[in-house]
């Protein structure tokens, strides 16, 4: 008797815990709904209302029409796509290559892939402006490309290690006595057999990008070229804060990070965890 | 044979290749290529005085940059130490067989998805001291009993800035540590219930232990992540209110493209660099002494 009432107490506080966060991570989200539906005149009250008099989606038409956002968009799919196809390219090659093979320097090369990560990026920043000056591509997404790149491809060649490494050899030895180059093993057998890992990486790549502020804020000042990030924080600074428009670029703008996790989110999450855990 | 192994050894460089050059070309040289202009007093174009160490030893001897690392240190510590604490419990209470678990689940995971630049806006909002939804939940709830301008205050704006990263950076743990929860074997929990051992006991002795490894390291990376953080900073307060938040993210920022000091700006951040490197260090030195 006495245990079922502590199971009871047990499951209560579990569902209380779960409904303090719960609500923790929806108000701001629902705030950000109400504002984004909201006219102008209807955003400034106190107490603030949740359900506006009037609904209205002026603000997400407003984002489009006062706004390059629809530069900003086609930019960020842009840069963030080449970026994570050249990225996803070269660091299954390295991938494979530190798993399959053993050669001199590997394990500094591995411990070079994570150091990568202990440094601050923002020490990139003042080299990456001068270099990418020299070079004339200050203000263009090559640029752009190149840091993303610099990002991601450290952590994907180490995520994809770990993948392959999950992939039996004896695959490979069957494939080279069938007379199988070792290029063309990668290619056609280990790397369809690690399209979870392949998904779950280019999806990290797609996130990084995505969300990237700081560099895109200082390497591009041509408006036409600017991603979506830096367009939505330079809305904070106009005198007056227009709230919903920016509550609406706002929501828009993480769309795709929740189509891509929605469709793909069993790969990710255990490709984001197969190589920690294990 | 033994033709075949050097072969395949090569093979192992051709793959890598093209990432070791990229690497090389675009971190590599460009740290090095920082480290220089540490050295000097420039504004990258035509003026290059060479100043030898002066920046370094100007951040030793100014109270200035400790200051701003120990603000980032005080920043970092929040931020991490609420991400594992709120990140490891809510996966602790989703392994238990409840109803509604995927629902929760998906509603806990949603801060990870909004970019940060998304994340900043919205607590921005959240915490207008007119208009904002926190002041008007506080006041309602008698927690407080005037507005409070979050932000602006140099009291709470360091707490309120950390609250919103929080918020963004807890999923993230709570993710790893499920993982790391499933690699627990069952039979654990079923031999201590028979022992005798209430849920508090086989936490502290089983799911605690089972999950070090995977926190450690989570804890290794957040760590390094929260303190070079810029971007949700940057956008909530621009290291206001009278420098409370300048994280040395945003010092060496505002000294770069505001100030047009890139080699004091390169200078800090080589700084930042060993401090990364030493937090890392400690952590390594720690786990390494607990095996």
């Amino acid at each position: 008797m006495s245990s079922r009432n502590t199971k009871n107490i047990n499951r209560l506080m579990i569902y209380i815990v779960l409904f303090v966060f719960s609500m923790f991570v929806i108000i701001p989200v629902l705030w950000m709904l109400s504002t984004a539906v909201k006219p102008m005149t209807e955003v400034f009250t106190t107490p603030p209302k949740w359900i506006p008099n009037e609904i209205t989606w002026e603000a997400f038409v407003r984002m489009w029409t006062d706004y390059p956002f629809v530069y900003y968009f086609i930019n960020s799919f842009l840069v963030v796509s080449v970026a994570t196809v050249i990225s996803l390219l070269f660091s299954a090659l390295a991938g494979f290559g530190a798993s399959r093979f053993s050669f001199r320097g590997k394990g500094s090369f591995l411990i070079f892939l994570l150091l990568t990560q202990m440094f601050p990026s923002i020490m990139l920043l003042i080299p990456f402006y001068k270099i990418f000056g020299t070079l004339g591509i200050v203000n263009t997404h090559i640029g752009l490309i190149l840091t993303y790149i610099t990002f991601t491809l450290p952590l994907c060649s180490w995520m994809l290690m770990g993948y392959f490494n999950s992939i039996p050899k004896e695959i490979d030895d069957a494939a080279a006595i069938d007379g199988c180059g070792k290029l063309r093993t990668f290619i056609q057998i280990v790397l369809p057999l690690s399209l979870p890992g392949v998904v779950a990486t280019a999806i990290y790549c797609f996130i990084v990008g995505w969300n990237e502020y700081m560099f895109a804020l200082v390497l591009i000042n041509d408006e036409a070229l600017k991603t979506v990030p830096v367009g939505i924080g330079e809305l904070i600074g106009e005198y007056k804060v227009m709230w919903p428009d920016l509550m609406a670029a706002s929501l828009v703008a993480t769309i795709p990070l929740l189509i891509v996790f929605l469709f793909l989110q069993k790969y990710f999450i255990s490709g984001l965890t197969g190589g920690s855990v294990k | 044979m033994n033709g075949n192994l050097t072969r395949s050894r090569w093979s192992g460089y051709w793959f890598i290749l093209p990432s070791a050059i990229m690497l090389i070309a675009l971190i590599v040289y460009p740290l090095i290529y920082g480290a220089y202009i540490s050295f000097f007093d420039t504004n990258l174009t035509n003026r290059w005085d060479f100043v030898g160490f002066k920046y370094y030893i100007e951040a030793f001897s100014t109270p200035e940059f400790i200051g701003k690392v120990y603000t980032t240190l005080k920043f970092t510590a929040i931020v991490v130490a609420g991400n594992m604490v709120i990140g490891t419990l809510l996966a602790v209470v989703l392994n238990t067989k409840i109803k509604g678990r995927g629902f929760f689940r998906a509603i806990l995971i949603f801060p990870w998805l909004f970019p940060e630049v998304v994340v900043a806006l919205l607590w921005k909002w959240l915490y207008d001291p007119m208009y904002g939804l926190f002041n008007h939940i506080l006041l309602k709830l008698h927690l407080i009993s005037e507005p409070i301008s979050w932000l602006a205050d140099p009291k709470v704006a360091l707490i309120a800035v950390a609250i919103a990263c929080i918020w963004k950076g807890y999923p993230l743990i709570m993710v790893l540590a499920s993982a790391g929860l499933q690699s627990i074997p069952k039979e654990l929990y079923e031999a201590a219930e028979l022992d005798g051992s209430n849920k508090l006991q086989s936490f502290r002795h089983i799911t605690l232990p089972g999950l070090k490894p995977v926190l450690l390291v989570a804890l290794i990376l957040e760590t390094v992540w929260w303190f070079k953080h810029f971007t949700i900073i940057w956008l909530l307060t621009a290291g206001g209110p009278v420098d409370t938040t300048s994280v040395v993210s945003i010092d060496i920022y505002q000294r770069a493209f505001e100030d047009f000091q890139f080699g004091r700006a390169a200078a800090f951040s080589v700084l930042v660099l060993f401090v990364c490197l030493f937090i890392s260090f400690i952590y390594r030195k720690v786990m390494a002494d607990e095996q």
